[in-house]
């Protein structure tokens, strides 16, 4: 019964994760598009609960969905829908058609060369205890395995914030430039 | 012995590096004085070594001494070795001696000339070139002696180098050469691959008798001796090498240089021998040559081209004796064609040097009224030179003629040829002498003639051209073939004659030989001396040489310049500037195509980088 | 619990991605394609959780972690530039910002 249930869960959170992600790509409105990511990263957060990834589960809500998707929708209620065209159409004619290419043949690669290279362990997942993925394991990963990882990390935090600060400035007068 | 050849061959090197190396720190004279000493000094080396060879038993008067391992490459080893043998001092004393009086000659003759420094220096470098070409005890040696007496003779033609006429005539005569030294070097080439050394005696015991590689061998070295002796076909060269100075032509392109030629297949005899066609072709081509130049020299105008071609025909003779077989007469006639031929050049130089250097024999006639020196002096030469008794050309002349009677029907042919010649030397020698020596001086020559101070030319010319008319008086009493014959004893160990007229052969030759040339002598007595006999009208063949000249013009140069346009408008301009173009067009075109992927769209760049990380990894998964 | 086996996550970690691909290749507004990349980016990270679970080790958890941090400054600088584009009154279509061409 138990085994049922996930199973359906899955199912749901799968088919709620494509289709968002379809979704997103597809809309010409960005504004829907955004909206669209949100469901997506929600879905993915239950994939994780799933996979016994609590603290990341969190971490993805609040990160992903409460600070990133936030900052989008400010960005794109700003500027507005300033596509004039039809969302799919424009760039050289073997655009489309090599992006469907070059798409599919990511999609059937990733799916041989993990099949091949590792096909045999995808059966048998570990067993794992009641900590797994908690935060104070991943925290305690952080600080003495990872450490180097955490520090970089938050050095590149830094450097987004300052970045952000710097493209945001009024520094000085904008003119209006030559279309490109 | 081989110290005095050591000395010999160094000096004049020594005194053309000392000349070179101070330039224009010494003065002129004391550049002639360097270099006339050093000759001196040379020719008095070879004295000794001659009277140090004398001293020894026949059997053991060669000698050889090496200095270094000059080559050495895999199996084969050249060494810088001289060879001091009968014949090599025979060829060390003629080279150094004559050519000590006429380098004392050109003190006089180029005194005022402003490269003189530049002259003494060639002459002391050719002397070097010549004595290392005779006392090599190896073909390599000979070869490189070969060679630079060909670039010493380029420089000494080409030594008035504001005269375009001089320029071509030393590029003519060093062109021909080279075709010899090619021929030549091929030999080498052969004989190396037959017999793995150049020595002499090593060469002469183990190459090849008869057969295809003997002849070549033996037509390689002929080529190269027609070439430096200027005989048929290669002698085009010889008269227009007249326009270096006059002891030039007297030291180079009379008395040494030219009888190299003779040098080499007498030195060489045993390859010649073990190919006896190629020696009867060396014989029919003297005689050929012989006459035409005889006959070219009857009309020429110029006072030093009769005199060329007066050295052509007479090397004509010596290459018949060479050819023959009869070594030592052959030798012997160098020797005293070599004083009879400079005295002669050294005698029509004083004449020219006292009318401003004027060379044409109708401008210069009637000389000898204010000259009578000179005229007795270029009587002397002119008589040897015909061969009248008892000047030196009858004792050595004579005996190359009869060599050519035991030979069969060829030599019957050659022994005509050699007595026709001597007719038409005593016709263009005295022809010469009459028009220029006897008679009413022109008005060309009263109104340039000067005196040196009071005498015909300065005192170097002088005794240096008196010194030559005694030997050319003396000199053939050396040998008279049937009577007494030291110089075939002195040469037989080395270069033993294989062909001996009888006494009865000598003596018929000899009368028929002076008959014939008093004959001639006649003959222009009565054209040109008494002016008895109107000049015949000289044939357009004899005036234009036989026509060589526009031959070799035809055959060598507009073949070669027509190549040469074919090739530069076929070869060159499609191909090879093609090529260098469609270089720069590849790489033009090739970057404008690859351009066109560099269209700014971001996405098609993202794009690429899809792709190719798809391929990637499909190529990744392959090798593995 | 069972549920699914992890190459079921792996193929949908693979779709997800192949999407977000498309995405970025066929939008032209730049938000939709920052919103491609982030999609990318979480096929990624999905990818690297479940391969934690099959491990047991928290390894693939804290790159996923690190992976977001990234992705969130890169939002920041990606949006930065879009606002400045918008502010000089550039139309948002990344096919007529071409003039770095050769």
């Amino acid at each position: 019964m138990a085994n049922f249930l996930v199973w359906v869960v899955w199912f749901f959170a799968a088919f709620a994760c494509l289709a968002s992600a379809v979704a997103v790509v597809s809309f010409s409105n960005p504004f829907y598009s955004a909206l669209a990511l949100i469901g997506n990263l929600a879905s993915l957060a239950v994939l994780y609960l799933l996979l016994s990834g609590e603290f990341v589960a969190a971490g993805q809500v609040l990160v992903y969905g409460g600070a990133v998707m936030v900052m989008f929708l400010f960005v794109i209620a700003y500027l507005g829908d300033r596509t004039d065209q039809s969302p799919w159409s424009g760039g050289p004619s073997w655009q489309v058609v090599g992006a469907v290419l070059a798409g599919g043949a990511i999609l059937a690669e990733i799916c041989v060369v993990v099949g091949l290279k590792a096909g045999g362990f995808l059966e048998k997942p570990q067993h794992i205890g009641r900590s797994f993925g908690s935060p104070a394991e991943l925290g305690r990963a952080f600080l003495t395995d990872h450490l180097l990882a955490f520090e970089i990390t938050s050095i590149v935090l830094l450097v987004a914030a300052v970045g952000g600060v710097v493209l945001g400035a009024h520094a000085r007068a904008v003119e209006p430039d030559a279309r490109a | 012995m081989t110290t005095a050849a050591w000395v010999c061959l160094l000096l004049p090197l020594a005194s053309a590096a000392v000349i070179t190396v101070c330039g224009t720190l010494i003065p002129r004279r004391a550049a002639a004085y360097i270099s006339t000493l050093s000759t001196f000094g040379a020719f008095a080396a070879a004295a000794v070594a001659f009277a140090e060879m004398w001293s020894k038993s026949p059997g053991h008067r060669a000698a050889t001494t090496t200095s270094w391992t000059w080559l050495s490459a895999g199996p084969y080893h050249f060494g810088f070795t001289l060879l001091v043998d009968q014949l090599s001092i025979v060829m060390m004393l003629i080279v150094s001696g004559v050519g000590s009086l006429i380098v004392a000659y050109s003190v006089g003759y180029m005194d005022g000339e402003d490269e003189e420094r530049r002259f003494f220096a060639y002459m002391s470098t050719f002397l070097f070139s010549m004595l290392l070409l005779v006392e090599g005890g190896n073909l390599l040696l000979l070869l490189a002696g070969w060679g630079m007496v060909g670039l010493s003779s380029y420089l000494l033609i080409g030594y008035y180098q504001e005269r375009a006429s001089a320029i071509a005539a030393a590029k003519k005569a060093f062109v021909m050469n080279a075709f010899g030294d090619a021929t030549m070097a091929l030999a080498l080439f052969l004989l190396i691959q037959h017999t793995g050394a150049l020595g002499y005696a090593s060469v002469f015991a183990a190459s090849p008798h008869g057969g295809a590689v003997a002849n070549l061998i033996a037509l390689g070295l002929l080529g190269g001796a027609v070439a430096k002796s200027a005989q048929l076909p290669l002698h085009t060269w010889l008269p227009d090498a007249m326009e270096g100075p006059t002891p030039v032509s007297a030291l180079i392109h009379a008395a040494t240089m030219v009888t190299a030629g003779v040098y080499l297949i007498v030195r060489c005899h045993p390859l010649f021998e073990k190919a006896y066609v190629i020696e009867d072709l060396a014989a029919g081509l003297g005689a050929a040559t012989l006459l035409m130049a005889g006959l070219i020299a009857l009309v020429q105008t110029d006072i030093k081209r009769v005199i060329a071609y007066s050295t052509m025909s007479q090397i004509g003779y010596m290459f018949v004796g060479a050819g023959l077989g009869a070594y030592p007469n052959a030798m012997f006639h160098l020797m005293t064609h070599a004083f009879f031929k400079a005295l002669l050049f050294l005698a029509a130089g004083i004449a020219i040097h006292a009318v401003v250097g004027e060379q044409d024999i109708r401008k210069l006639a009637g000389v000898g009224k204010l000259m009578p020196f000179t005229k007795w002096v270029f009587l002397i030469g002119s008589l040897a030179l015909v061969g009248i008794f008892p000047f030196a050309g009858f004792f050595s002349k004579d005996s190359i003629i009869s060599s050519a009677l035991d030979h069969g029907w060829y030599g019957d042919v050659i022994y005509a040829a050699c007595l026709v010649g001597a007719f038409l030397t005593g016709i263009y020698a005295f022809r010469l002498f009459f028009i220029v020596f006897t008679g009413e001086p022109s008005a060309f020559t009263r109104e340039h003639f000067h005196r040196h101070h009071g005498q015909e030319g300065p005192t170097s010319m002088l005794w240096t051209v008196g010194t030559l008319g005694v030997l050319s008086v003396i000199g053939g009493l050396l040998q008279f073939a049937p009577l007494w014959h030291p110089l075939t004893d002195w040469l037989a160990p080395v270069a033993a004659p294989i062909v001996e007229p009888t006494n009865a052969e000598e003596w018929i030759t000899s009368a028929v030989a002076i008959a014939v040339g008093l004959a001639g002598i006649a003959v222009a007595w009565a054209i040109y001396g008494a002016r008895r006999v109107a000049a015949p009208r000289a044939l357009p063949a004899l005036e234009k040489k036989f026509y060589w000249d526009e031959l070799y013009d035809i055959v060598w140069y507009r073949t070669s310049d027509l190549l040469a346009r074919g090739l530069y408008a076929f070869v060159e301009l499609p191909l090879i500037g093609g090529s260098l173009a469609a270089v720069g067009v590849v790489f033009g075109t090739g970057s404008r195509e690859l351009s066109l992927a560099q269209n700014g769209l971001v996405r098609s760049y993202a794009l690429a980088l899809a792709s190719g990380l798809a391929v990637l990894t499909v190529v990744f998964l392959a090798v593995r | 619990m069972h549920g699914p086996d992890i190459q079921w996550y792996v193929v949908l970690s693979a779709i997800l991605f192949a999407t977000g691909a498309l995405g970025v290749l066929l939008r032209r507004n730049p938000l939709i394609i920052l919103l491609s990349v982030e999609i990318m980016l979480n096929a990624a990270n999905l990818l690297l959780i479940a391969m934690s679970r099959l491990h047991g080790g928290e390894d693939g958890q804290i790159f996923a972690i690190s992976v977001m941090a990234v992705a969130a400054s890169e939002v920041v600088v990606g949006l930065g530039l879009i606002v400045a584009m918008g502010r000089r009154q550039v139309d948002l279509d990344v096919d007529k910002l071409r003039t770095l061409r050769g």
